[in-house]
């Protein structure tokens, strides 16, 4: 096979060389890494793109790429971190990867949380296991400019203790004053030590009844969790309108154009992911 | 004419008393020389059923199709010869219960068909030992005895250049009723066995691996072969694997459902020439 | 006053063009497929047949296509980015329907982020498209409200005149004007009429389809199980299809060094949406083709005000079980 290489084209499918500047364990085969950008004119970009709830496309030469979405605020763009759990091939080399090897990142890709328009108002964060990550773009995003919100929730569960993520931040969260969390773990989850409670989120949620008043909120988790969690909130008085969340699908491209994202007639990486629990509805429930 | 009306009564007799959910047939096609798979599950749709000359698609495979079977129900499904050698090596690769299957046998000649006697592969033992003995004699095609004149690094050249056409689009093994495995080697990529690129490296790789899963358990129906979209010969390898498995270890497969998988089983007294 | 192109002057044509530093690209019959592929001489095009076996796609948008060559070092990482090689082309003989195709994805691969890959290409090559005096049994294109003269994604279109003398020129774009000024020794002017296009008749009825499609209760009807359950799953419909454009993006090579490529994907395959976890979205053959038939009436038309199928038949007239657009779309006037 003849093939040239040229350099002068821009080629939207070049991603960024990224450092590993710090890693950390989050959870039984789930880790953190904070990467920062090698070529200061990819980080111009990011910096000048990147807003809470974008995704990014994490990869390794020779393996391939993930997408998953840039868990840091949009307030400490510096850096990147991501947290993944280690399942396919390129989580795999992911996890594999030390402090100071390699890695790429193409994006910041999609939409974002509208923050903007959440000032003034409450915030209730609702996650579950590993999707956390997204959801703490936006409480960070939020806490480093806390001023400009009115009350801020947390519930967040996990399967077990040791499946909760970001423990050191949930710490945190649970000693500052101006934020309440909620923790849970599933029933058979927690540890002889475990202080908060026990039970599935939508269960743990309605218990803490937080008021749909001037309320704005964001779910993270599995399909099932979410699933139940909208009834939950219904039942609370929430409007689908207030209430966002962010969807995952498989992607290649990130950009729109090798079509394996769409749910219905929406590219989850070019409209998505963060959507509105109205328009969550509006899409055929069997493609999600 | 006579044989299509005839197996139209028996699949209604046969759905009615609740011998089969269902039977899989031909029914016309989007031109007068096209079939269609049918699936017939109604009296209605047996009317749809076609049996003719250009019924050829071997249709076994849709058997495997997930659930189809595990009811434990029976299912029909009209087949030709090797298409009944199929049923059997499914059998013996424990994919179906022979037990769940009634064989509307035909085959033809011409444009007359004909229709085989008997319902379970077992009744066909004999007929299939007689095609073993003597294979039905077919035309030698010029593009064959042009192949099978090279010599190896010829033979190399001539199949690189005929797979640097493939477009990796699957329709051979998707066409295939030996390619049930709910995975397939290409797509693991813990490791990446087979590349998935659709160059020559990648289409050689993808042909050769396909052939060798093929071989002891390719029945030549030809829906490889007819599913290509690039007209790649990919029935001339596997008449070549199958002729190479019965010299090298006496076994023309799918003879019966309980005949040993040739890959999968050892012999004391195989032959071991293809050890280097 | 019309300018007309003698078949005798083809040889000509491709000749003057080549030595302009034009690749000559046609339809041409290979032993055993036919294809768009280049040509030396004017005699090498096939210009007779209905329409090639593969589509005009591929010389877009190939299915492998190299994009970038990594180097992992000690501390750094060096890539390179692959550009296809730069040459002007014309493109003479194309089908309305492929010229079409090209023009149908065009947004697809356009929209905020460009994809320099296909639009490379695509400032590169003048299409020269020949009106269909024949068709066969798979022809969709009036089904579509396209015809067998149609100019979309065209430069410049060519009517044939009878017993196979030449074409009537119609020169639609100025990329298209420039390519004939390089030829226009070998044009005469004339009032020759040139021969009707064929009739295709009409398949089923669009506007009742789409309408059919956009209606949310239709997404979970038994339809769509029953129309597939012969769908064996292979790709072959897609990757001939003029306008299907998915695709995968995979490494080859090792730690060190090696290729990322784009590769052709389909909408057929399981992969194609499964999910790390073992969740599919689309986890039956039946939602796969739903999405297949969805995506090309009802969403990209919704995206891009167009729909995505320009009525070549290569999916119904390759398929091996005798499935295709026109059987659907068929069946759901129907419903």
């Amino acid at each position: 096979m003849t093939e040239t290489i040229h350099n002068a084209q821009p080629n939207i499918y070049k991603p960024a060389i990224m450092k590993i500047v710090a890693r950390h364990d989050e959870a039984p085969g789930v880790r953190t890494m904070r990467l920062e950008f090698q070529n200061p004119a990819d980080h111009e970009q990011f910096k000048k793109t990147f807003r809470t709830g974008m995704f990014g496309l994490y990869g390794v030469y020779g393996e391939g790429e993930s997408t998953f979405c840039v868990a840091s605020p949009e307030t400490r763009n510096e850096y990147i971190e991501c947290t993944f759990r280690q399942s396919g091939r390129v989580t795999s080399a992911l996890a594999n990867a030390d402090v100071g090897d390699l890695v790429t990142f193409r994006g910041p890709y999609g939409n974002r949380f509208p923050i903007e328009e959440f000032h003034g108002k409450n915030l209730l964060f609702i996650s579950g296991g590993i999707a956390l990550p997204p959801t703490r773009s936006v409480i960070w995003s939020c806490l480093d400019q806390r001023e400009k919100f009115g009350k801020v929730t947390i519930v967040y569960g996990a399967r077990t203790v040791a499946d909760l993520v970001y423990k050191h931040e949930l710490d945190e969260w649970q000693k500052r004053a101006d934020v309440d969390l909620v923790l849970t773990v599933d029933p058979g989850g927690e540890s002889p030590d475990w202080k908060y409670r026990v039970g599935f989120v939508p269960t743990v949620l309605e218990e803490a009844a937080p008021s749909p008043d001037n309320c704005i909120a964001v779910i993270c988790g599995p399909p099932i969790m979410i699933k139940f969690t909208l009834i939950s909130l219904k039942k609370l008085g929430f409007d689908e309108k207030n209430v966002y969340t962010t969807l995952e699908n498989r992607m290649k491209c990130g950009v729109g154009k090798c079509g394996r994202c769409n749910v219905g007639s929406v590219y989850v990486c070019k409209e998505g992911p963060v959507f509105t629990a109205e328009e969550v509805s509006r899409m055929p429930a069997a493609d999600l | 004419m006579i044989t299509q009306e005839k197996y139209r009564t028996t699949v209604k007799e046969l759905l009615a008393n609740g011998t089969i959910k269902m039977a899989i047939g031909y029914r016309p096609g989007s031109t007068s020389d096209r079939r269609r798979p049918l699936f017939i599950r109604t009296s209605e749709e047996a009317d749809q059923l076609v049996l003719d000359s250009t019924c050829i698609t071997n249709l076994s495979g849709y058997l495997v199709a997930e659930g189809l079977l595990s009811d434990e129900k029976r299912v029909g499904i009209f087949l030709r010869p090797e298409g009944i050698r199929s049923i059997n090596i499914l059998a013996a690769e424990y994919q179906l219960n022979v037990d769940q299957i009634v064989i509307f046998g035909f085959d033809s000649t011409g444009r007359e068909v004909r229709p085989l006697q008997g319902q379970t592969t077992s009744d066909f033992s004999a007929l299939l030992s007689e095609i073993r003995e003597n294979p039905p004699l077919t035309t030698k095609e010029p593009l064959l005895e042009r192949i099978e004149k090279m010599n190896a690094k010829e033979r190399f050249d001539f199949w690189q250049q005929e797979f640097s056409r493939c477009i990796k689009c699957y329709a051979c093994r998707q066409a295939c009723p030996m390619c049930y495995c709910r995975r397939c080697i290409v797509d693991s990529n813990q490791p990446q066995w087979v590349n998935t690129s659709s160059h020559t490296l990648g289409n050689f790789e993808w042909n050769v691996v396909r052939a060798f899963h093929l071989s002891g358990r390719c029945v030549q129906c030809g829906n490889c072969d007819r599913a290509c979209p690039v007209n790649i010969p990919l029935r001339f390898i596997n008449q070549r694997m199958a002729k190479e498995v019965v010299d090298g270890f006496d076994h023309f497969a799918g003879l019966s459902p309980t005949q040993e998988p040739v890959l999968a089983s050892f012999k004391k007294d195989d032959t071991e020439t293809f050890i280097l | 006053m019309t300018r007309i192109l003698f078949s005798d002057k083809l040889d000509n044509c491709v000749a003057k063009w080549r030595s302009a530093g034009l690749t000559v690209i046609g339809p041409v019959q290979g032993e055993s497929l036919s294809s768009y592929a280049t040509v030396e001489k004017g005699t090498d095009l096939h210009l007779g047949m209905v329409l090639p076996d593969r589509s005009l796609k591929e010389l877009f948008f190939p299915q492998t296509e190299p994009m970038l060559r990594y180097t992992i070092k000690k501390n750094e990482i060096e890539t390179a980015d692959f550009t296809p090689p730069s040459a002007q082309r014309i493109i003479f003989g194309a089908r309305p329907c492929d010229a079409s195709g090209l023009a149908i994805d065009d947004p697809l691969f356009g929209w905020d982020y460009k994809d320099e890959y296909w639009f490379q290409r695509r400032n590169e090559s003048v299409i020269v498209t020949i009106a269909c005096t024949k068709a066969d049994d798979f022809c969709l294109c009036t089904s579509l409200k396209l015809a067998p003269d149609s100019t979309k994604g065209t430069d410049v279109l060519l009517r044939p005149l009878d017993k196979n003398r030449g074409w009537l020129v119609e020169e639609l774009t100025d990329r298209g004007r420039e390519a004939f000024a390089i030829i226009s020794e070998y044009l005469q002017e004339s009032s020759e009429t040139a021969l009707p296009t064929v009739e295709v008749p009409e398949k089923f009825n669009l506007d009742a389809c789409v309408a059919w499609l956009q209606n949310p209760e239709n997404f979970d009807s038994k339809f769509w199980k029953e129309i597939s359950m012969r769908c064996i799953g292979c790709a072959s419909c897609t990757y001939l299809c003029p306008t299907c454009h998915c695709f995968d993006i995979q490494d080859e090579g090792d730690t060190y060094s090696g290729i990322r490529r784009k590769n052709w994907d389909s909408c057929s395959f399981a992969l194609f949406t499964m999910h790390t976890s073992g969740h599919n979205p689309r986890s039956t053959q039946s939602a796969r083709w739903r999405q297949r038939i969805m995506h090309k009436f009802n969403y990209f038309p919704g995206k891009f005000s167009v729909n995505s199928c320009s009525g070549c038949g290569r999916c119904s007239r390759q398929c091996p079980v005798d499935m295709g657009i026109t059987e659907t779309l068929q069946e759901i006037s129907k419903l």
